[in-house]
């Protein structure tokens, strides 16, 4: 492994995986820790059941606890819907194809994490043009993933011009992704060593969006009615945040800042962070990070050739790689054998996410709960998923 | 003096049942079908509340054939007595009758709630609210005797007894400043259904019928009328609130008095300040009209709540029943002011007498106007609060076990309801009635609020009740019985579902109005208590008078029911010997 | 002036939306396009069996390049029960039974204004009780199979059942299809179907 040793925690927790608690390059054994303790329900509570079939964009089975009005507690249930997808025993060309389609919306992020720990297991470093690529990849998905962001709350405000606007925005963004990489969710874009991610012309094609977007993004800013709905809306003040949540609270975890796994450190970047802790924060940086991301992508200097690299590495080994999703941190951890996975440990941003809502969603009412929901930008299908 | 031969039956009534219980009821019932007709002997204005309280007596007491069997064998005889305190006021002709009767309903009462108690402050609160309203009911009569050198109820040229004994009923009925919000709705909650149906439905109407009593021998002061109002209105919105997010059917409809009684006193407020006899006989007609919807409503939802079981909300359980379902919904119809009720007919009079009072210029107009329209607001509430006790006792799945005399009781009183509504044109003022002969409504079938000899607005109860009918055997003549497919609800595709509960009903206003309320949401809100300003004050007094009454009671008396119950009897008799030997 | 005339924004935006299906689609990734070729490959999914593409089972993973490419060929469908009742108005309920979220934001995605769904008289809702079809996305579920099964019973007929994406269809690379324990009358291949492919099957699914 190039960048995680076994020890003692230091630096941020990032989460746990089956076996392993994960700190900046430091893994050690999963510690036991206190299950928070279980809501009771009082007298004056019934419990308002809402999902797994309910128009959201994806299916969760999802409690309040309410005497009327006010949220008290809420509990979101995944199982219905739980995904069995067998990684191990697996080479890791098979592999990738089950982790696209984890979470497609973010397939890029999954894949190319997921390849990174490959990639350190067996010992090998792509060249730094693959690399490079696959930061324009994370970046292109993040931007459309922040429009989705933005647009699912403009949704919810029923806010028909923006909705429409941002929609289309993101069909743009998602034609380019297809253009560029054949697949409009970089399906079968990325391989070991390697990647299929034409960019001439990227820069300019985002570029175009993101300032299309930016006209949007300031109306938005004065349009005082969906603000007002955002703002107190889901406080979050966890420390252990990750994402765009994390940096809408003042805090400054970003992956691409403490993991070397992609060279972002060439690119000067720096996270967007601000202070206010809701769902407009949320709103803030979600819509900042697309044009953050779209600069980033015309820094990224690389020709189009050496794209793709057979290297030739070790067939046993252990590896590990996070990257920063447009959610937050993914984790993968590896173990070959073989040249077959013999086991697989990873961290989902949409668990430590979902957590955070939940806490942030007591006291509010139904009506903040779909903006809040949308702030966070959590997806069922990173949730209701086993690995094995 | 006739009167008092028609007390005689009440007095049979309480014998009979201290030996037997149904017969005491059937007997009492009976009692209550001879004062019934008694009304109609000599029919005077006043009249028509003994004929309101003697109907609501009928149903009552044949409701508790069935359901007096759930309680002790004090009870029957404790009933009748409350009862024949009543009808001892509602025909006294001397200040000490009416004491006596007056006392005697409240003891009475008294001792059923204490006899039925669940904590011990009930009781004590309903007792130490009765007794100061007999003060004031006292000094009333005795500053009365130092004018006209009289104990009968005569005219005086003061006002004085009459802001006295208006002072007594209000705390009876449960007013702003007496306690608006809870003495009255928990003493009440804590009695039987049968004995809350008397207490809501004709002790609050006798603190009406005395001060109306006492109105027409006092001369009348507009801004003793504009305090009425004031009071009358203030009780309306704050009952009906507290009604509304009140979490216990029975303490709900004990709001609900509350807020009908404050409509009343504002009608009788509105009948002081008004100024041509054609308003002052519009208020007088309103009063009886809404009185009377009050009356019988309020017993039937007590009777409606009592047959059902569900004498708290159970969170989401609810009963049902198609008789009692329909007799229900006629009953918390009329007290949301719907047509085709009697009680939708007394609230279009309340809400039409303060929009004509509008009509007057300067400062009674304005009055007229704002307590119209917190009266409506009020109604509003109201509306919602009978929703939810509809929702939350009877609207349920089938249940067995309802007993069928309770059931019938219910339903035929909410018939009754409407029977009223249709009937109406036929015992108000032959100067309120009138007709359009022009569209087909004849002379005699439409009420009409007049403003200075021109209609400003009319009804017709029977044209309202039979476009409902013809519109729906209409539907059903033309669509037919709806046909479809039953299928499961639908709940997000799950399989079960927790339905609403009575609680979160109102929480949206218990969690709106928390200043007021003091709704306690918590430390992030695990648990929502409520407690309003009044009642912390309330409980204080309470806790004082409880000392006071251990001091007394482990001095004087034993806890023993066998001593209370020696003295209600040394006190009826007494009562007896003594209203005769005066009268 | 903080005051937004979004209406007008609205309107000086102009009409982006396309002439399809009058004219041919714009702009397809060529990976989500039917496949042609000739010759065994080694494919995960069996998609390629004797020379033969079937599109039930393909999630274009791009191994049997380069023997198979995309042909740009988005009418990737089959449709073997319609109903012309919806021909005004077909209001759709999206159901989720274990998609990788890539199903769910194309089949989001007709609403956008390049495709523009409501001008073809298409519609979403958000309870069966008002749906003509049920559109099934990703692999059979446990719980999400019961779910199916309510809301089958909860829709008025006449209805239809479409199944989306090959994990629907066939399990694609995770699981299995919806297709075997329910008989759907559309199955609309991809993974995840184009959104040009999902409004041609859903204009077939009502008979044009």
């Amino acid at each position: 492994m190039r960048y995680y040793k076994e020890g003692k925690p230091k630096g941020r927790f990032i989460g746990s995986t089956e076996r392993y608690d994960i700190y900046p390059g430091i893994y050690r054994k999963k510690e036991e820790r206190q299950e928070p303790e279980p809501h009771r329900k009082t007298e004056q509570e019934f419990v308002f059941s809402y999902g797994p079939a309910s128009g959201m964009l994806e299916s969760s089975e999802i409690d309040f606890y309410t005497p009327g009005e006010i949220i008290n507690h809420v509990d979101v249930d995944y199982d219905v819907r739980m995904r069995k997808i067998g990684i191990t025993g697996l080479t890791p060309a098979d592999a990738l194809l089950r982790i696209e389609r984890i979470n497609g919306f973010h397939a890029a992020s999954h894949a190319i994490c997921f390849l990174s720990a490959v990639e350190d297991a067996m010992g090998v470093s792509p060249p730094d043009n693959v690399l490079k690529n696959r930061i324009l990849q994370i970046e292109s998905e993040r931007i459309r993933s922040n429009l989705l962001v933005v647009e699912r709350m403009a949704q919810a405000a029923g806010f028909g011009v923006p909705v429409n606007q941002l929609s289309l925005l993101r069909e743009k963004v998602s034609r380019i992704i297809g253009k560029h990489s054949g697949h409009r969710y970089f399906y079968g874009s990325n391989s070991l060593g390697g990647t299929v991610f034409e960019i001439s012309s990227l820069a300019e094609e985002i570029g175009e969006v993101s300032d299309e977007f930016r006209d949007i993004f300031r109306s938005l800013l004065v349009s005082k009615l969906f603000i007002n709905r955002l703002q107190n809306n889901g406080i979050n003040m966890e420390s252990d945040s990750i994402g765009p949540a994390a940096r809408a609270s003042g805090i400054m975890h970003d992956a691409r800042m403490d993991s070397p796994d992609l060279p972002y450190g060439e690119l000067d970047f720096k996270p967007v962070i601000k202070e206010e802790s809701d769902a407009f924060g949320r709103f803030m940086v979600r819509s900042m990070e697309i044009g953050q991301s779209s600069d980033l992508i015309k820094k990224v200097k690389i020709s189009n050739d050496e794209l793709s690299e057979n290297q030739v590495g070790s067939v046993n080994g252990k590896g590990m790689a996070r990257i920063e999703s447009p959610a937050g941190d993914i984790f993968y951890g590896i173990e070959l054998k073989d040249g077959i996975i013999s086991a697989i440990d990873h961290i989902f941003p949409s668990v430590k996410n979902l957590e955070n809502f939940r806490k942030s969603m007591r006291g509010n009412i139904f009506t903040d709960f779909h903006f809040n929901w949308e702030s966070y930008g959590i997806w069922i299908s990173e949730l209701g998923v086993v690995l094995e | 003096m006739l009167g008092y031969y028609f007390l005689m039956p009440f007095a049979v009534s309480i014998l009979i049942s201290i030996f037997h219980r149904k017969a005491g009821y059937i007997s009492l019932a009976v009692s209550s079908i001879i004062f019934f007709i008694f009304a109609f002997t000599s029919f005077t204005y006043l009249s028509s509340f003994i004929a309101i309280s003697s109907m609501v007596w009928i149903f009552a007491s044949i409701f508790s054939i069935s359901y007096g069997k759930k309680y002790g064998r004090w009870l029957a005889p404790l009933f009748s007595l409350t009862v024949f305190g009543m009808a001892t006021i509602l025909v006294s002709t001397t200040y000490i009758q009416f004491i006596s009767g007056w006392e005697v309903m409240s003891m009475a009462s008294y001792a059923i709630i204490g006899l039925n108690r669940k904590d011990s402050s009930p009781p004590f609160i309903f007792m130490g609210f009765s007794e100061l309203s007999t003060i004031f009911i006292i000094a009333g009569a005795a500053i009365s005797f130092s004018l006209t050198g009289t104990i009968s109820i005569v005219s005086t040229t003061s006002m004085i007894p009459m802001v006295l004994f208006t002072l007594g009923a209000l705390v009876k009925m449960g007013m702003v400043p007496f306690m608006i919000s809870e003495w009255l709705p928990i003493a009440h909650g804590n009695a039987p259904a049968n004995a809350s149906a008397i207490l809501s439905g004709t002790m609050t109407l006798m603190g009406v019928y005395f001060i109306v009593r006492m109105m027409f021998l006092s001369p009348l002061n507009p801004v003793f009328g504009i305090i009425l109002i004031t009071i009358g209105v203030i009780s309306v919105i704050f009952a009906s609130l507290f009604a509304y997010v009140s979490d216990s059917p029975k303490m709900l409809a004990g709001f609900s008095t509350v807020e009908n009684n404050g409509a009343i006193l504002a009608a009788i407020g509105f009948y002081m300040i008004a100024d041509t006899p054609l308003l002052m006989e519009f208020a007088l007609a309103t009063i009886v009209i809404f009185a009377l919807s009050h009356s019988l409503s309020k017993s039937l939802i007590f009777a409606g709540i009592g047959a059902s079981g569900m004498e708290s909300f159970h969170g989401t359980e609810s009963s049902g029943d198609p008789m009692l379902k329909a007799g229900m919904f006629m009953g918390t119809a009329s007290l949301s002011g719907l047509f085709p009720t009697i009680g939708g007919l007394g609230t279009w009079m309340i809400l039409e007498m303060f929009f004509m009072g509008a009509l007057e210029p300067g400062f009674y107009g304005i009055v007229s106007i704002a307590a119209g329209s917190a009266m409506a607001l009020g109604e509003g509430f109201a509306a919602a609060a009978m929703m939810k006790v509809l929702k939350f006792t009877s609207m349920g799945k089938m249940k067995d076990g309802i007993d069928p005399m309770e059931k019938r009781t219910v339903y035929y009183m909410g018939v009754i309801l409407v029977a009223l509504f249709a009937a109406s044109p036929f015992f108000i003022y032959s100067n309120l009635i009138g007709g359009i002969p022009s569209v087909l409504v004849f002379n005699g079938f439409t009420i009409q609020s007049m403003y200075s000899s021109t209609d400003f607005g009319l009804i017709s109860p029977d044209y309202v009740l039979s476009i409902l009918v013809s519109f729906f055997l209409v539907w059903i003549i033309v669509f037919g019985r709806p046909k479809g497919r039953i299928v499961p609800t639908w709940n997000n595709g799950r399989e079960s579902f927790e339905p609403y509960n009575s609680y979160a009903y109102s929480n949206n206003i218990r969690l709106m109005l928390r200043k007021i309320l003091r709704t306690d949401t918590g430390h992030m809100s695990q648990r929502i208590a409520m407690a309003d300003v009044f009642w912390i004050f309330t409980l204080r007094v309470t806790g004082m008078y409880k000392k006071i009454a251990k001091f007394f009671t482990l001095g004087i008396m034993n806890s023993s029911i066998r001593w209370y119950m020696v003295y209600m009897i040394v006190a009826f008799v007494f009562v007896l010997l003594f209203a005769k030997y005066m009268g | 002036m903080n005051i937004n005339f979004w209406f007008l924004k609205g309107i000086f935006k102009g009409i982006k939306t396309e002439k399809f299906p009058k004219k041919a689609p714009l702009d397809i990734a060529p990976w989500s396009t039917a496949l042609v070729g000739k010759g065994n490959v080694d494919c995960p999914v069996e998609a390629i069996k004797d020379g033969k593409w079937n599109f039930e089972k393909c999630i274009f993973c791009r191994r049997c390049l380069p023997e198979y490419a995309p042909n740009g060929d988005t009418a990737i469908y089959k449709v073997s029960g319609n109903d012309r009742t919806f021909k005004k108005s077909f209001h759709l309920f999206p159901l989720d039974s274990g998609a990788c979220g890539a199903c769910n934001v194309e089949l989001h995605n007709i609403a956008a204004p390049q495709y523009d769904m409501t001008r073809l008289g298409i519609f979403f809702t958000n309870t069966p009780r008002h749906a003509d079809a049920i559109v099934i996305m990703g692999v059979w579920t446990e719980g999400m199979g019961k779910v199916l099964e309510r809301a089958l019973e909860a829709m008025p007929g006449p209805k239809l059942v479409i199944a989306m994406g090959a994990c629907a269809i066939s399990g694609g690379i995770i699981g299995t299809g919806v297709t075997d324990k329910f008989n759907a009358d559309v199955v609309i291949g991809g993974c995840p179907p184009n959104p040009y492919t999902i409004l041609s099957a859903l204009m077939k699914a009502r008979g044009e």
